[in-house]
């Protein structure tokens, strides 16, 4: 699976590179993570576990103010890390690649080659500036203000670069972003997330952070600036399909996880209640999940089209051997493991002597489910929808092979025609909704913490 | 009025409660004592009905559990636990707020009734109404469960070793204030305890059971004095018997004419409290005044003595 599809990988291991680049200073206590384990950790069963992104990162920064006997300049170690990235960005990387067509190798423009020269010197000197602040400065404000500062003049200047490197009135050429370019915006958002991270902030202030964002991709998008951009020219040529399948890969994604949620949480309340069916439920399910996404895919084709050609109503409805359905069964079945799990283990880990003064009070079972088991389960349980919904944003690129539409299809059509350009145009906003909703459902897990 | 007659629990082939009789009257704390595993927790749950009996009954106020919807049966008991399983979810005002909620009492009547029972419990509304169950220390949580069971003005209350997660400290001092409570609301009680020193110090009558059976129960003086069997003899503890006894009657008793130095006890004070207090201020005699601050006399190490061995 992982090699047919480059989307995934990417989209799987975002955090834990993430983590891994931001933790070169030293550890400190692990206190926000401590409480994310401090509520799992009682879990008995096998719930499965939500590393929440945001808290992943945060449980490693680098200790705000250690105490030193440093000179009063101090380096701080990531931002050094992160210097050292922006001067290999600059000066040793090409910043765009130009091509001839969208298929022929291409070759390395070099900043002083990608932009005018008042816009080559302008960059350098805002991502050298970014580059100060992260070796020098402390206050986490100054290190936002900087890498924000860094990735709103890199974002347009790619886009500035596309139509200067572009030689007039020729539609075949394509530019598109290089290493170095990439190299900055990696340094620059390591930047911004480590400060952020420092700033602790609440799952309200996060969830603007992330609308602040997609309005500033919004805005640049819809201004035209990046319209030069290979990707974007990708894009022009597919328009209509491009939001075609961004419908149906959101609609593979999101159906089958409300799908999953409706079949998955009345499964785990009974399954809570009656020990014998949540030990068979559990072990069918966790065999579902351990088979490959493709194999899965294939296995349903059989049935279906089956049921195609037997039932008419199955065919009235659109269900056949390939196409959305097998996709969308497939992710439902891989969805109801981590919903059920974690059903399951958010409502035994309610304290037995809460149920027992809600029993000694007088609530009724339902009054007992809907006001005290659930409202405590509810953290749990949406760990494991969150984990669902970051799956299924990523497996759905592989309906595609099998006709089921979504951002995959760009993957494989790019894959097929080598047109990397293509690749990108579904695999980024796979990537881009995966991280999101990763966000969006870790401050909305915040905010069910009602009350611990 | 809480009146248990004959009531028994089997698990399979194990009796776990059995053949129990015993009456609570009205506006009294009848305690449960007994080791661990005895069949104590059953019993009480028994009477809630969160466990159904195999066989025997239970009155409230006359009334037969089991012709009272059993949720009905439970707004009308209160039931603390031991870690009071307050809802971490939920505030302290909506904790208190419970069962009047499920009662469907309007906001305004709970509003009241959780400030009163706030300031009944010593914990000021303004800082402890929003205050989640985690901010709380431990006897804070303790009096919030107990006020929460007492929201909605049950006249009777089961309580299952309810100080058993306090430090000592600091369960004297809230077994004082239920002592002083309930004398005020009149509540009938039913607590369970392995703990001998409070089921002294809280029962109007004390039930000694030991493997499902209720071995005697009587009240205290009658269980130091006239212990049914060896075990019960046992568990009050042979050399604590004499001071326990003290400890259940007033200077009043062994009250003697004159007068003499230092402090005066109250009139009111237990016999063990004023014995401690002449060895430990290294006296034979004290005064004794009233409630007022009169002095009526005086009482003596001897007195005590004497009058201690009257007892047994
Ligand atoms: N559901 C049950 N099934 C079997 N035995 C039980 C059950 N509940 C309690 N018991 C047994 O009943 C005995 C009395 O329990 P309990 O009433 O909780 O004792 P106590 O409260 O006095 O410590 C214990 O030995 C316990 O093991
Ligand atoms: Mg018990």
């Amino acid at each position: 699976m992982a090699g047919l599809a480059p989307a995934i990988p990417i989209m799987k291991g975002s955090a834990p590179h993430a983590t891994g680049i931001t933790g070169t200073g030293p550890v400190m206590t692990r206190h926000d993570e401590g409480e994310i384990d401090g509520m799992h950790s009682q879990d008995a069963g096998g719930a499965i576990r939500a590393g929440s992104f945001v808290n992943t990162i945060s449980s490693r920064t680098t200790a705000p103010d250690m105490p030193s006997l440093r000179p009063s300049i101090s380096l701080d170690r990531l931002g050094t890390v992160i210097a050292i990235l922006i001067g290999v960005a600059l000066f040793a990387s090409p910043f765009v690649i130009f091509r001839a067509n969208r298929i022929v190798a291409g070759e390395g423009r070099m900043l002083v080659d990608a932009l005018p020269p008042s816009g080559a010197i302008g960059v350098t000197i805002v991502a050298l500036g970014v580059a100060l602040c992260a070796a020098l400065a402390r206050a986490p404000l100054i290190r936002l203000a900087a890498a924000s500062v860094g990735l709103c003049v890199i974002f347009p200047a790619v886009g500035w670069s596309a139509g200067f490197v572009t030689p007039a009135g020729n539609t075949f050429a394509r530019v598109s972003p290089s290493l170095g370019f990439w190299l900055l915006v990696l340094s620059f958002a390591l930047l911004a997330a480590d400060a952020l991270t420092r700033l602790r902030l609440g799952p309200w202030a996060r969830l603007a952070a992330i609308a602040v964002a997609a309005g500033a991709i919004a805005l640049l998008l819809s201004s035209g600036a990046w319209d030069d951009l290979s990707l974007l020219k990708e894009y022009a040529n597919r328009q209509d399909t491009f939001w075609r399948e961004a419908r149906q890969h959101l609609w593979l994604a999101f159906g089958s996880m409300v799908a999953a949620c409706l079949v998955g949480l009345p499964l785990g309340i009974l399954g809570h209640r009656i020990r014998r069916l949540r030990t068979a439920l559990l072990q069918v399910l966790n065999i579902v999940q351990t088979v490959p996404s493709i194999a899965l895919f294939g296995i349903l084709i059989a049935p279906l089209g089956y049921l195609a050609t037997h039932v008419p109503l199955a065919a009235a409805l659109g269900i056949r051997g390939i196409g959305a359905a097998p996709a969308f069964i497939a992710l439902f079945l891989y969805s109801l493991l981590p919903v059920v799990a974690n059903t399951v283990t958010g409502l035994n880990q309610v304290p037995a002597t809460v149920t027992d003064a809600a029993r000694g009070m007088g609530l009724s079972a339902r009054q007992r489910l809907w006001q005290v088991e659930l409202p405590l389960a509810l953290p749990v349980i949406l760990a494991g929808i969150r984990i669902v919904l970051v799956q299924n944003l990523g497996l759905a690129t592989v309906a595609a092979l099998i006709g089921g539409g979504g951002f995959g299809t760009f993957v494989f059509q790019g894959i097929g025609q080598t047109a990397i350009d293509l690749v990108l145009l579904g695999a980024i906003p796979t990537v881009v909704l995966s991280f999101a909703a990763a966000i969006i459902l870790d401050a909305i897990i915040d905010l069910s913490r009602r009350g611990s | 009025m809480i009146e248990i007659d004959h009531l028994t629990k089997r698990y399979g082939a194990t009796t776990v409660v059995e053949d129990v009789s015993l009456r609570v009257d009205d506006g009294t704390i009848a305690v449960v004592v007994g080791t661990s595993g005895a069949g104590k927790s059953t019993l009480l749950r028994m009477i809630n009905r969160l466990i159904e009996p195999s066989a025997g009954r239970v009155l409230i106020d006359g009334e037969d559990t089991m012709s009272i919807p059993e949720d009905q049966l439970r707004h009308r008991i209160g039931y603390v636990i031991q870690g009071y399983g307050l809802f971490p979810h939920r505030n302290v005002a909506e904790n208190i707020a419970t069962v009047p909620r499920l009662l469907g009492w309007d906001k305004r009547r709970i509003a009241d009734r959780v400030e009163e029972l706030l300031d009944l419990f010593q914990l000021d509304p303004a800082e402890f109404a929003r205050k989640f169950p985690h901010e709380l220390s431990g006897g804070q949580q303790q009096r919030v469960g107990v006020a929460r069971a007492l929201a909605a003005k049950p006249a009777h209350l089961l309580m299952d070793e309810p100080f058993g997660a306090l430090d000592p400290v600091i369960r004297s001092k809230a077994q004082d204030d239920l002592l002083a409570i309930q004398r005020r609301l009149g509540t009938t009680i039913l607590l369970v305890t392995h703990d001998m020193n409070e089921a002294f110090q809280l029962g109007d009558r004390i039930a000694v059971m030991d493997r499902a059976r209720l071995l005697q129960y009587a009240t205290p003086a009658e269980l130091l004095t006239r212990p049914a069997e060896a075990f019960v003899e046992q568990l009050v503890g042979t050399a604590e018997r004499p001071f326990r006894l003290l400890s259940l009657r007033c200077v009043q008793e062994a009250l003697e004419p004159g007068g003499a130095e230092g402090e005066p006890i109250l009139v009111t004070d237990s016999l063990r409290d004023a014995l401690s207090r002449l060895i430990w201020t290294g006296r034979d005699v004290m005064p004794v005044a009233d409630s007022a601050g009169a002095l009526v006399g005086r009482v003596s190490v001897k007195g005590i003595m004497e009058h201690g061995r009257s007892l047994a």
